[in-house]
């Protein structure tokens, strides 16, 4: 019976182990890919896969700070994203390629 | 089986399956697209949790402004296939594996202990009464977020509109310059 | 003045001087190096003699003077002050050193004005005479064993002085090393003796002595006195290890002189005349010390005999008359031990120093196949030569003449000694006139075979005023011992000597259990054999090396197989380079192969390449890669969940 509740009532667990997989999806991403911009896209997952669990803590806990916070969040991810394309941009000029590896040159 | 229940397990499909293909698939120019469509059902997701605005402004920024940038971005450069999609190393690739993996496990399991206890706002208390009768209505729901907004969290959003406004200088700056610090040419 | 700044004094004036010295010692200038180290020495000389006359004012069983200036080690019930002690015994050695050391410096001056270290040969001198009071006035065995080192260290440096001759740098290294071997078996003696007195003081272990005996406790003295011992023949050049002393003889010749004949040398006889009351309870030690001391007295004079180096003529002399010391201690005779001791560093100073005055004068030759006939160049060189002479051949009335006999009597009348000990002396004695003698007819004497390009001169006046003073010395010396038997024919003359050592010699049982009358004629027949048989002798040398100058190739020839063991020195230093040195250095190539390549090296190696194994391995951790630094969040992140999880 258990299976079929899980299946039918939905809750918040529901909406947090989406968020999670989601964000593993995103960590994954992180982890493995070489192309920069489809880790920074990976980034943009799982920020969005927070910004879901805090919406469904909002709901369920009736409070409307994880609301003001995804918010928050949202802005911060645009910002990231916009400074973190134009380094890729530069990174892009100089090798001609966006790979993370070039990144070890930061290394010094 | 009630209609939220269908509406929910067909957003997980929408966005799962294409974050999936974000980090699959070699070809960047798809991999954008797939996430232009997981953008989406996050903000179908947020509707179904009755953040009608947050849904509005997840398609207008992701969406709109942040998916238009990477698309872009990956215009300008050309890229086909990625010569190498995945990152080189046996080990280091089985370490990420595994550990993503696990780390899946573990948050799964953390979600299933931490929901058995107690929820913070106790049922029936004047406070939880007037959320909910604030979270009935979805008009009131964006009220609610404004008056948060601009009346509680005033000075952090002030200083997100500066953060903004430095990110954007600093943007231009990192694209116009020219090689940067280690500049050997 | 009081008595505690009045050694102060005695002390420091020399380590100032060293200090001063050492500081300015690229100064060329002998004049005022050798003023300010020669005044340094005549400060102490001042103290010493003032110190000398306190005593004499004092009451015979209370002559002592003691200065303590700090507690210088203090673990547990282990305390040693930094405490000095004058008293009969010391402050005879105190006016040696200090008197002998400024003729000796005054030397110096005109010996070694040519010589570009003069400022550091200064310093290195004055050091040597701080250490060597250090020794002496040590009022405990480890203050002394201070001074032993120092005194080691000093001979050393001064051996090595002209280091960059090689053999004369090998030489000073033999010298350490060899008394390194005595310094460890001395260490061992105190030990020794701490674990079973509790002290190290001189006076407390003097105390304590008889008491061991009576108690019958006695393996751990004798064992203790032979450690000792063993050190002494380190320090004082006996069998075993006298084979440095010779060797020695390669340092500046006023450095003979001072270090390796008048003063340190002499450091053995001193400690065991100074820890007398000891050395009484221990009979075996007492027995082992004569027969090594008869045994050296001997052996170094035959080696003697074949020298033609002048130094290493009177070096071996030096070992041969160190031997008569410690035969006299050996058969108790500590007063004739330390007479002997005095007389020996005035006749032997002032022979080194005539040698040197004679090195001077023919420039740098020391062979004296190449010398004769120098009696009418240096007058005054010869005649104070002549002095030392006939003290050391035991001519009546010279100074040697008291001592030597009066350790000869007691060899054979004291309860401990022996005829044989009496006959071993009377060689030695007959050795020592003819081997002197033969020295003086070839030097001085005879027909002159200097080379025509050497031109030999009389030396200045820094150098003749010391010979003149030592030969006076050496001369009249001895009177301040005279025996009874003959100051009875010299209108009663007193034994000062006896008198004033009296209260600090411990008689031995033997004499108080057992009165052995000697008769008077006894001891005339005694005398008059020795002193016949050393004469003759003596006639004998100047016959073959003056008049008939072929008869002692003759005589080497007609007893070859005996006159090459001895003119190779017994094969001493071989036998210790096969039996000793070589095995060892071989053992230790071993070793260095063994043990320090194959195993220290290689271990040494297996921790460095495990440290950078580790570093090369944990540098990968750190490689820029950026995904691997997220992977590291990520796995530490599961971790951190996990342990939240599963607490």
């Amino acid at each position: 019976m258990q299976e079929i509740s899980l299946l039918l009532a939905v809750g918040l667990n529901h909406y947090l182990i989406l968020s999670a997989i989601l964000f593993t999806i995103g960590l994954s991403g992180v982890l493995l890919r070489r192309n920069l911009i489809v880790v920074m896209m990976s980034i943009e997952l799982m920020l969005n896969a927070v910004n879901i669990s805090f919406v469904a803590f909002s709901k369920y806990n009736y409070n409307p700070e994880g609301q003001v916070i995804v918010f928050f969040v949202m802005t911060i991810a645009a910002a990231e994203a916009a400074v973190g394309l134009a380094i890729i941009v530069s990174i892009f000029k100089r090798f001609k390629e966006v790979n993370i590896r070039f990144f070890e040159h930061l290394k010094g | 089986m009630s209609m939220d229940t269908v509406l929910f397990w067909f957003l997980s499909l929408i966005v799962i399956v294409p974050a999936l293909a974000v980090v699959l698939l070699s070809n960047p120019v798809y991999s954008a697209l797939s996430l232009v469509m997981t953008m989406v059902g996050v903000a179908a997701v947020f509707a179904t949790l009755n953040a009608y605005f947050l849904a509005g402004v997840q398609l207008i920024v992701y969406t709109g402004a942040v998916m238009v940038l990477f698309v872009m971005v990956l215009m300008l450069f050309d890229l086909k296939h990625d010569l190498q999609t995945f990152s080189r190393g046996k080990v280091s690739g089985f370490l990420k594996i595994a550990g993503v993996g696990v780390m899946a496990g573990l948050l799964v399991g953390a979600i299933s202990l931490a929901t058995k206890k107690p929820s913070l706002i106790v049922e029936g208390s004047p406070l939880a009464n007037e959320l909910a009768a604030a979270a009935a209505s979805g008009a009131d729901n964006t009220k609610i977020l404004a008056e948060n907004l601009f009346l509680r969290n005033m000075l952090g959003f002030e200083i997100l509109g500066v953060l903004l406004l430095v990110i954007a200088v600093g943007t231009v700056a990192l694209s116009r310059s020219k090689g940067g610090t280690h500049a050997r040419d | 003045m009081n008595h505690q700044a009045l050694i102060a004094i005695l002390l420091l004036a020399p380590l100032v001087g060293f200090l001063i010295n050492g500081f300015r010692f690229r100064s060329q200038n002998y004049i005022a190096a050798g003023s300010i180290a020669t005044s340094a020495l005549i400060i102490s000389f001042i103290c010493a003699v003032i110190l000398f006359f306190e005593l004499v004012g004092m009451s015979p069983e209370s002559r002592t003077i003691k200065a303590e200036f700090f507690d210088w080690i203090a673990v547990g019930n282990f305390k040693v002050n930094a405490g000095f002690v004058v008293d009969q015994i010391s402050s005879i050695m105190l006016l040696i050193i200090t008197g002998v050391g400024t003729l000796i410096h005054l030397f110096s001056i005109g010996y070694m004005h040519h010589d570009k270290g003069v400022t550091k040969y200064f310093s290195y001198l004055n050091f040597f005479i701080f250490n060597m009071l250090i020794l002496v006035l040590g009022d405990s065995l480890l203050t002394m064993f201070v001074g032993w080192e120092g005194v080691g260290l000093c001979s050393y440096l001064l051996i090595g002085f002209w280091f960059s001759d090689s053999a004369k740098a090998a030489a000073g290294m033999k010298a350490f090393i060899t008394n390194r071997i005595g310094d460890a078996a001395f260490l061992l003696g105190l030990f020794i003796l701490f674990m079973s007195f509790g002290t190290l003081n001189f006076h407390e272990l003097n105390a304590l002595a008889p008491a061991t005996m009576e108690a019958g406790w006695m393996g751990a003295v004798t064992l203790g006195t032979l450690m000792l011992f063993i050190g002494a023949t380190g320090k004082s050049a006996q069998i075993p290890l006298y084979v440095w002393l010779p060797d020695a003889m390669a340092g500046p010749t006023p450095v003979s002189a001072l270090i390796h004949a008048a003063t340190m040398v002499t450091a053995g006889v001193y400690m065991i005349i100074r820890l007398n009351p000891l050395f009484v309870s221990a009979p075996n030690t007492m027995m082992v010390i004569a027969i090594i001391g008869a045994a050296t007295a001997v052996m170094a004079a035959t080696i003697g005999l074949t020298q033609n180096d002048i130094k290493k003529v009177l070096a071996y002399s030096t070992v041969s008359q160190l031997g008569y010391m410690f035969l006299a201690v050996g058969v108790g005779a500590f007063g004739a031990g330390m007479m002997h001791l005095m007389t020996h560093a005035f006749f032997k100073a002032l022979m080194f120093l005539g040698a040197g005055s004679v090195i001077h004068g023919m420039v740098d030759e020391q062979d004296i196949r190449k010398m004769g006939g120098l009696k009418k160049y240096m007058k005054i060189t010869h005649w104070t030569f002549v002095m030392g002479w006939l003290a050391i051949i035991g001519f009546p009335l010279f100074s040697g003449f008291f001592s030597k006999d009066e350790i000869l009597w007691n060899a054979y009348s004291s309860p401990r000694g022996h005829i044989g000990l009496w006959i071993a002396g009377v060689v030695g004695a007959m050795l020592t006139a003819f081997y002197m003698t033969r020295l003086m007819a070839l030097t001085f004497w005879g027909k002159s075979r200097v080379d025509q390009s050497v031109h030999p001169h009389e030396s200045s006046a820094s150098m003749t005023i010391p010979l003149i003073i030592l030969a006076v010395l050496a001369a009249v010396s001895g009177f301040v011992g005279v025996p009874h038997v003959i100051s009875e024919y010299l209108g009663h003359i007193p034994n000062f000597w006896e008198h004033w050592l009296e209260p600090v010699i411990r008689k031995l049982p033997e004499v108080e259990l057992q009165s052995v009358t000697h008769s008077v004629s006894e001891e005339w027949t005694l005398m008059g054999t020795s002193v016949v048989l050393a004469l003759s002798s003596a006639t004998a040398a100047f016959i073959m090396y003056t008049k008939k100058l072929g008869s002692a190739d003759k005589v080497a020839n007609a007893i070859k197989p005996v006159y090459d063991l001895i003119d190779n020195k017994y094969y001493v230093d071989e036998f210790y380079f096969g039996a000793i040195i070589n095995p060892l250095i071989a053992q230790s190539k071993k070793l260095w192969y063994y043990v320090d390549v194959n195993f220290i090296d290689k271990m040494t190696y297996a921790v460095t390449d495990f440290t950078q194994n580790t570093g090369k391995l944990v540098k990968t951790l750190q490689n820029g890669n950026m995904q691997q630094y997220a992977m590291y969040i990520s796995l530490g992140l599961v971790a951190v969940l996990s342990f939240v999880l599963m607490r």
